[in-house]
Order: structure tokens, then C-alpha cells, then sequence
């Protein structure tokens, strides 16, 4: 048994460091570890729902967007865009934005967890200080975030984030399908990530979208695998992008950087606002 | 005579039982009192522009690829400035700082968040080298180090420098280019001044084969008092009015027609639409 000596020591040791230590220190031990590089696994592309084929994910659509939705696919198929925003270098915004098209850190700090996805300017905070939703803010793509850690199975060490995001701004779509969101801007979208309990590597984010033009809660599980020593490439959406979007009429870029249609039969551009009619060669 | 310590027998005991927990508890936590605070949101203190043109060592060569670019801007031009269509400004453009901006510490690297366009940066202070061969960015590769300059335990300035850069770049608006060879190498201090631990500064000096010597300028940045400071999503290409048809600027008029950028401009070549042939 310890002498009254060195208990007492002890006890005044764990005090000193605990002082010193726990007052500045952020300690990592307590939140799971989700450093490095987060990718959507191989054979998953730019589709909400992973489990199903691109455009065919049974989004539980009201008839009214299932409409818009069906004549989204038609345009597209005719060479247009339909109801995708983002082929004008609109960031993806939420949720769709976890469908990581390209890779993603998530930064963890004990007020807030930064998510930063490697497109645009995605990147997300997820403020985990305890603070609740403002009455009013502005809207954007990416939401305005809060977060609360859980210890799920009691081991003294948060496992699962749990998050919800409101204030988000349209147009937005949840993949290149164009599946429509309501405009109305009361999209709430809840997450809880996750570790995969036997695969460390492999990070589950669980995420229920409540949106006007659905009938009820669309609830999907996105994974995503860890790359421990990462190369981080940057992604420029506007570089070399072959998009022209005068008013509502969407155009392409030849090779040769020329204005053409993006669909058969599609007319020229109206250039009445220029003097001459003598294009420049 | 035996000499007693002056520290007393607990505290000897203490002292090595401290050292040993510091020793476990450290290995798993993120000591921030090593680091200068730099948490919040700051903001610039002046316009986003480099410094003035007049002082830009450059050669002969770039001095008139500038002179140049300020007659095309002049006339409605964009000139060597390449941002109009939402390429990013990369570095060292970015330090200008379009938007209020956070700094985010960790052990193994410091991130600067920006939200405009693709301003963010990541810099790496895990001891790496460079790499053999790098990716070219807008950004950039950045590796940095924190340095204690006063000998008081506590980092107070980051040496940064960044390569393997990509261009085209300019240093702001005004369109002040960088050799198209990118071969730009920018060195960076970060600090807090010691008067004032709200306000930040950033010693950039970039060499670059455009200009004579290395040039350096020096940005001041100051924290926002606010703890929950409101961020504000900004989106280039949201009702961006400008578009490039064949190297050529216009612009997008109010009622979404195409227009042109300068005076007696000629439009596009549509010679790709059957209806324009007849």
C-alpha cells in the first residue's frame, strides 16, 4: 500500500499535469481518430443513393418534383443540364456535397469539425461548442451546421458525430441526375458519421434529408475509405470548363473554344447588343 | 553534512511522477500552449491588392507584359488578370485575403480556410521534404515550420514557402503577372504582433523570374472580436457576368444576352449553328 507520502504526491503529480495539460490541451484520445484523406469507394460516381444505379434511386419524390425530376432526364438526354446546377461551378452544396466526388479532411477541433472537400469551396463547419440554430441567417449551399459528439458504447471516447444542417440555399440537387430539392430553403439534412467497427479505414455517414418535395425522411448511408498518407490534387471547377450559360439558354465550348450547341437544333445566341454583325475570325 | 534539498520530499516524488504523466498525457493531446492563439476570424486591413505596380521589380521583359495588360484592361479588357471566371487567384494572390479567413492548428499541418473560390490552403508542418515531383496548383505545396524566436517555449512565428505553382497567376487585379514558366517561390513569416495579439502579419517574399530581385510585401490581417463570428458564403460563379468565347472576354447583360466587353467589339464566330450559315 502507498505511504500517506507518496499517495499524496501522487495525488498532487496528476494535479500539476492535469493543470497544466487538461486546461490548454486539446485531447485527441477522446474523439475517434479521422485524419487523412476520406474517398467514396471504387465503382461509386456522382449518385446520391450508393446502393443503386445513377437516376434510378426511388428518391420518395411528391408527384409534383417526380415531374420536374422525369423532364430533368429528358433535357438531359437532349443535351442539357436539367435540374443539375452544378455544371456552372455552383458548389454541390448539401447533402449533396457528401457525395465526395472528390477527396475530403475532416478537421476536428473541440468547437468545431471542419469537413473540406476537395471542389469548389466546399468546405463545411460543423460547430460542436454547444451553441443552438440562430433564429435567422443567411442561406448557402453548404448549411449552416451543428454538431454533437456521442460515446455510444460508453468507453470514455465520442464515436459518432451527429449533425444537422438548415439555412440552405437553391438550387441544389442531391447527384448529376438532377434529383431536385424544394427551393423553399427548408431542406433539413441530419447525419451521423461514424467509424465502421471493423474496418478503421472505413467511415459511415448516414445521412436523412427532410425536404418539401419529398413525401418522408430519405435516409442513405455514404462510405468512404481512408488513405493515410495522402496526395492532395487541386480541382478547379472553372478551369477548362466547356459550359456557356447565357440567361437560361446553356451552351458548349468547342475544342477550338467557339460557342456551339449543347443540343440538336438548338439556335445561336442572340447577339443584339453587339453593333456589327461581323464575327471576329 | 548531508545537504538537504531545498525542494521538499513530496515534490521530489511529485516532480518524476509529473514527468511521467506529461509523458502519457501528451502523447495524446494537442498542446495549443505551444502555439500562438489564432483561432477566430480576421479580416484584411486594406483593399485586396498586392503593392503598388510602380514598385514591382520587374524585367524589362514583364515590366511591358504589365503595360500591356493595363491597355487591354483599360479598353474593357481583363488583361493578365485571369480570375474573371472563377480560376482561383492561387498563392500568393490569396493572402490579400478576398474574405474574412480562419487559421485551424494541428500538430501536422495548419490550414487556412477562405471561403472564396478556392482560396484554402494546407500547410504542412510534419517535417516532410519536398517532394520529388509535384502536382502544380494554384495553391501551391506549402511546407511549414514554427520557430520559438524568443526562447520562451511557445512557437510565435511560421516559416512557410510554397512551390509548384501553376499559373496563370497575377499578384492582383491590376493583372502584375508571374513568369509563365511558374517556377515562383514564395517564403512566408507568420506572427502575431507582440503588442497586439489581434492583429496578424504575413511577410511574403516572392522570387520569381518576371522581376529583378525578390520582392517583398508585408500583410496585415486583424481579429474580429466576435467568438461566434458570421461566415458568409461567397460564390464566384454565382451571377458572374463575364464569358470567354475564343480567348475573347465578354460580358452577360442585365436581361442575359451576350454582350460585348469593349467598344466596337466583335461577336462570336457562330459558325458551329446551322441556323447562322443561311
Amino acid at each position: 500500500m502507498l505511504s500517506r507520502c507518496c499517495f499524496g504526491s501522487l495525488v498532487l503529480a496528476a494535479a500539476m499535469v492535469m493543470s497544466l495539460t487538461g486546461a490548454q490541451a486539446h485531447d485527441e484520445s477522446k474523439y475517434p481518430d479521422w485524419a487523412g484523406q476520406w474517398r467514396r469507394p471504387p465503382g461509386v460516381n456522382n449518385q446520391w443513393d450508393p446502393t443503386k444505379p445513377r437516376g434510378k434511386e426511388g428518391a420518395p419524390l411528391t408527384p409534383e418534383f417526380q415531374a420536374i425530376f422525369e423532364a430533368n432526364l429528358k433535357d438531359q438526354e437532349e443535351g442539357g443540364q436539367g435540374t443539375d446546377p452544378t455544371y456552372m461551378c455552383i458548389p454541390d452544396g448539401m447533402p449533396r456535397a457528401m457525395n465526395v466526388i472528390f477527396p475530403m479532411e475532416i478537421i476536428i477541433t473541440p468547437n468545431t469539425t471542419y469537413i473540406h472537400i476537395e471542389y469548389l469551396m466546399m468546405f463545411r463547419r460543423i460547430y460542436t461548442d454547444g451553441r443552438k440554430f440562430p433564429e435567422d441567417t443567411d442561406t448557402s449551399f453548404m448549411g449552416y451546421s451543428i454538431g454533437q459528439w456521442a460515446d455510444t458504447d460508453g468507453d470514455g471516447r465520442f464515436d459518432e458525430l451527429l449533425v444537422e444542417t438548415r439555412f440552405l440555399k437553391s438550387p441544389r440537387a442531391y447527384d448529376s441526375s438532377g434529383i431536385p430539392l424544394h427551393p423553399d430553403g427548408k431542406t433539413i439534412v441530419k447525419e451521423r458519421f461514424y467509424q465502421d467497427k471493423d474496418k478503421p479505414d472505413v467511415l459511415h455517414d448516414e445521412v436523412t434529408t427532410i425536404d418539401s418535395a419529398l413525401t418522408r425522411p430519405w435516409t442513405i448511408v455514404k462510405n468512404y475509405n481512408r488513405v493515410r498518407n495522402p496526395i492532395w490534387v487541386e480541382a478547379i471547377c472553372s478551369e477548362n470548363n466547356d459550359h456557356i450559360k447565357l440567361g437560361n439558354e446553356t451552351y458548349m465550348r468547342s475544342a477550338d473554344g467557339l460557342i456551339m450547341p449543347a443540343k440538336k437544333g438548338q439556335r445561336p445566341p442572340d447577339l443584339r447588343y453587339f453593333n456589327t454583325t461581323d464575327a471576329k475570325k | 553534512m548531508r545537504y538537504r534539498s531545498p525542494i521538499g520530499s513530496r515534490a521530489r516524488v511529485a516532480a518524476p511522477l509529473a514527468a511521467l504523466l506529461l509523458t502519457i498525457a501528451g502523447a495524446h493531446a494537442f498542446d495549443e500552449t505551444k502555439y500562438p492563439d489564432l483561432k477566430g476570424q480576421w479580416d484584411r486591413t486594406a483593399a485586396p491588392r498586392w503593392l503598388d505596380a510602380k514598385s514591382a521589380p520587374f524585367t524589362p521583359e514583364y515590366r511591358a507584359i504589365f503595360e500591356e495588360n493595363l491597355k487591354d484592361q483599360a479598353a474593357g479588357g481583363q488583361g493578365t488578370d485571369p480570375t474573371f471566371t472563377c480560376l482561383a487567384p492561387g498563392m500568393p494572390r490569396v493572402m490579400n485575403m478576398y474574405a474574412p479567413f480562419e487559421i485551424v492548428v494541428t500538430p501536422r499541418t495548419t490550414h487556412m480556410l477562405m471561403d472564396h473560390i478556392h482560396d484554402s490552403r494546407r500547410i504542412f508542418t510534419d517535417g516532410r521534404d519536398w517532394p520529388k515531383e509535384i502536382q502544380p496548383s494554384f495553391s501551391g505545396y506549402s511546407i511549414g515550420k514554427w520557430i520559438d524566436e524568443d526562447g520562451d517555449g511557445r512557437y510565435d512565428v511560421l516559416v512557410v514557402e510554397t512551390r509548384g505553382l501553376q499559373g496563370p497567376r497575377a499578384y492582383d487585379s491590376t493583372g502584375m503577372p508571374f513568369h509563365s514558366d511558374n517556377e515562383t517561390v514564395i517564403n512566408e513569416r507568420i506572427y502575431l504582433d507582440n503588442a497586439d495579439k489581434n492583429t496578424l502579419y504575413d511577410e511574403i517574399t516572392v522570387t520569381d523570374h518576371a522581376l529583378t530581385k525578390p520582392w517583398t510585401a508585408v500583410k496585415k490581417y486583424v481579429r474580429k472580436p466576435d467568438k461566434q463570428p458570421v461566415w458568409r458564403e461567397a460564390v464566384c460563379a454565382e451571377n458572374n457576368p463575364h464569358v470567354v468565347i475564343a480567348d475573347e472576354p465578354y460580358m452577360l447583360s442585365a436581361d442575359g444576352f451576350l454582350m460585348p466587353a469593349k467598344k466596337d467589339q466583335a461577336p462570336p464566330d457562330l459558325k458551329y449553328f446551322p441556323q447562322s450559315r443561311k
